[in-house]
């Protein structure tokens, strides 16, 4: 009986905590930002990325003296890619008293799991990468996106396959994680509107390194176009390695996982030459606004990739939110959520204006498409939808 | 029917290729389990630590991803090393988490293994890192020889040279426990310890070889697949560690013949099952054929019906 009592008193205290709203606080007890990401695992490469721009923005502001005279500490949460280590860093994160904000996390199925904690606890989170369509459409209101939807990549990229890449025959091979089968989804639908009907679909394993299976049997089927939807830069390359080795004629056309020149490029070892790529953002290096960044990381952390830039953005909205939301001296987390949902046409390196729609969501998000040449990758196409 | 009759002999090499590495993996846990009756869990490890090895000797070996010799002695030393280094970390989880536990109850020695698995896994995430380490090959092998097409077939040479490593390596197993004095010790020893050892065998020191050659085999199978995949990062022993155990309980576990066999028959039924099923019931198929031959004979393929002793 008393281990019941016990228990109960225990659950009590926990469910007490959970629903606890969040307090004002004066600024000058710290300001906490969290980022949340697949630090160790397939994915680290992009994630790291992704925390060290966040953490040159945080660096700029601590140097030009922080918010309101406080230092801005930046923490991070690694979830390995694994949705049950994203529930422990979510709940480190909302039971920080000082964390007042989230990037992250990048990965669909994690931020899936963890919009309850997060939105339960009114901590505004800005993710970078996770464009699951359903993410914005459950009544949350404390998730944004700085990256288009898969619900807008879908019909870009079925644009650009039909337009660009004048495919009559397609096949397209998915990851089974959230983010993988959604934008395959979202593709085919697009491409069967477009009037493609002629597609074979399968899936793959992430990490599994070895896709030639598959790839036999789409080398049987004779596409125009492999559309090859997979996370993490890696799997790409054995995916176009593959493809190659086995003489597949078919254009390979990555996700953005891909735009990536040492895990994709590199790593293939010349098999990526002539793929295409999309990505979620613009070339960086065309932006005059994002030279200073691109000179500041590059020194410091080597080439970029791609999921650096929507990461310094969002870590600078973040604290701009904060920010104001601190002016009077007092801060809480719902008057940063209210800051950050009012970001409205804010201009920093991604080279177009970001405004948060009612959902969270970038509005007017477009898709880029990249080719390899040599190298590094070559913006070819820009499409948005039309 | 015909776009899946096209797929088969396509299938068949890469069923092949890949069977050869889990049957050199499943042959560290048959061997382990023949003469302890334990489940080596950390063996993925040494295969994911052989992998690691012979990144690391391809690295030092060549300047700019250009090797400094002949690709045939880089190959060459890289698989030693690989197969020395998991050969001789086999040896220690043997004396430092095995020995000392060889009279307790069977869960224990599990555990350890469990815990060196962990340990391992997490000593190179520790030092080496979460990131990917790609093997640069493609320079090892002049461009007109790289692919060979047979008919609607295209065998990489890459593949063809894992296959014939893979099976020289079972070959010259086959063998040793067959021909030599130590292989009949082995067998001795595997079928029962205590007779063996009143007939003056050494048991230490054949459970030390046994260790030796089971974890030589797995290092060289990462090396292998690194050789083929190009990849190896510190998460891959748990995969193939699965598969390795998967094919050494459907031979028959405690069988070295099952384990190549079931090695072989795994790998061609995963590519199989791709052909007529979507890929990711490849598993899935896989594991049902386990089942429904644990169900019908659960002694495993090749492996013996022990009679209970009373």
């Amino acid at each position: 009986m008393r281990k019941i009592f016990t228990l109960g008193f225990l659950a009590s205290i926990i469910v007490l905590l959970l629903i606890v709203p969040s307090y004002s606080a004066d600024v000058s007890q710290g300001i906490h930002v969290g980022n949340a990401g697949a630090f160790t695992g397939d994915a680290a490469a992009p994630c790291m990325e992704i925390f060290n721009s966040s953490q040159l923005a945080v660096d700029e502001w601590n140097e030009r003296g922080g918010i309101q005279g406080v230092k801005i500490k930046h923490i991070m949460g690694d979830d390995a890619m694994d949705p049950a280590q994203g529930l422990n860093v979510a709940q480190k994160f909302v039971s920080d008293k000082l964390m007042y904000g989230v990037i992250g996390p990048p990965m669909s199925h994690i931020a899936q799991a963890t919009l309850k904690i997060y939105g339960g606890a009114n901590l505004a989170c800005i993710t970078t990468a996770a464009s699951k369509p359903e993410l914005t459409e459950q009544g949350y209101t404390h998730f944004f996106r700085v990256n288009a939807r898969n619900d807008a990549h879908g019909p870009n990229c079925a644009l650009f396959m039909k337009r660009q890449l004048k495919a009559k025959k397609i096949a397209v091979l998915n990851e089974k994680v959230a983010y993988c089968e959604n934008l395959a989804k979202e593709t085919i639908k697009a491409l069967n509107e477009l009037g493609i009907t002629d597609i074979l679909q399968d899936t793959i394993v992430g990490g599994a390194k070895d896709f030639s299976p598959v790839l036999t049997k789409v080398k049987a089927y004779n596409p125009d176009v492999l559309f090859f939807v997979a996370t993490a830069a890696p799997d790409q390359a054995i995916g176009v390695r593959q493809t190659k080795e086995l003489g597949i004629k078919a254009i390979f056309f990555g996700t953005e996982g891909a735009r990536d020149k040492k895990d994709f490029i590199e790593a293939s070892e010349g098999a990526a030459e002539g793929a295409y790529v999309y990505h979620f953002g613009p070339d960086i290096y065309s932006i005059p606004e994002a030279a200073s960044y691109v000179k500041k990381f590059e020194g410091t952390y080597g080439a970029l990739s791609g999921f650096g830039p929507p990461a310094y953005e969002a870590m600078n909205i973040l604290l701009a939110a904060i920010d104001k939301a601190a002016k009077d001296g007092d801060i809480s987390r719902n008057e940063v959520l209210e800051c950050v949902s009012q970001t409205a046409n804010y201009r920093g390196i991604l080279g177009f204006p970001v405004t948060f729609d009612e959902k969270g969501d970038l509005k007017g998000g477009a898709t880029y498409f990249f080719q390899v040449v040599g190298k590094d990758f070559k913006q070819i196409a820009v499409m948005s939808g039309k | 029917m015909d776009l899946y009759l096209q797929q088969l002999p396509q299938q068949l090499v890469n069923g092949l290729t890949i069977g050869g590495v889990y049957a050199l993996i499943a042959i560290g846990y048959t061997m382990v389990y023949g003469i302890l009756f334990m489940l080596n869990f950390a063996h993925g490890e040494v295969y994911m630590i052989g992998g690691f090895a012979g990144w690391w000797a391809l690295h030092l070996l060549s300047r700019n991803s250009i090797p400094l010799m002949n690709a045939a002695i880089v190959i060459s030393l890289m698989l030693i090393i690989a197969m020395g280094v998991s050969g001789l970390l086999g040896i220690a989880i043997e004396r430092f988490a095995y020995r000392p536990l060889r009279k307790a109850p069977r869960m224990n020695l599990l555990l350890s293994a469990l815990g060196v698995s962990i340990f391992l896994q997490n000593m190179v995430l520790t030092y080496q890192g979460a990131e990917i380490r790609f093997f640069h090959v493609s320079s090892l092998i002049p461009e007109s020889i790289r692919v060979f097409h047979i008919g609607n077939v295209v065998v990489s040479f890459m593949r063809i040279l894992v296959i014939s490593i893979a099976f020289m390596l079972m070959a010259l197993l086959t063998v040793m426990v067959k021909k030599t004095k130590v292989g009949k010790a082995m067998r001795a020893t595997a079928q029962d310890t205590e007779a063996a050892a009143f007939m003056g065998i050494d048991v230490d020191r054949i459970i030390v070889i046994v260790f030796l050659i089971g974890s030589a085999l797995g290092g060289a199978a990462g090396t292998l697949v690194g050789l083929l995949f190009t990849q190896v990062d510190y998460y891959v022993g748990f995969q193939a560690g699965l598969k390795g155990f998967t094919a050494a309980v459907l031979g028959g576990i405690g069988n070295i013949f099952g384990a190549m066999m079931g090695g072989i028959i795994l790998g061609l039924v995963e590519s199989l099952a791709t052909t007529f099923f979507p890929a990711s019931y490849k598993d899935v198929v896989a594991f049902v054929i386990l089942i429904l031959v644990l169900v019908f004979r659960p002694w495993g393929l090749m492996g013996e019906k022990i009679p209970e002793k009373v």
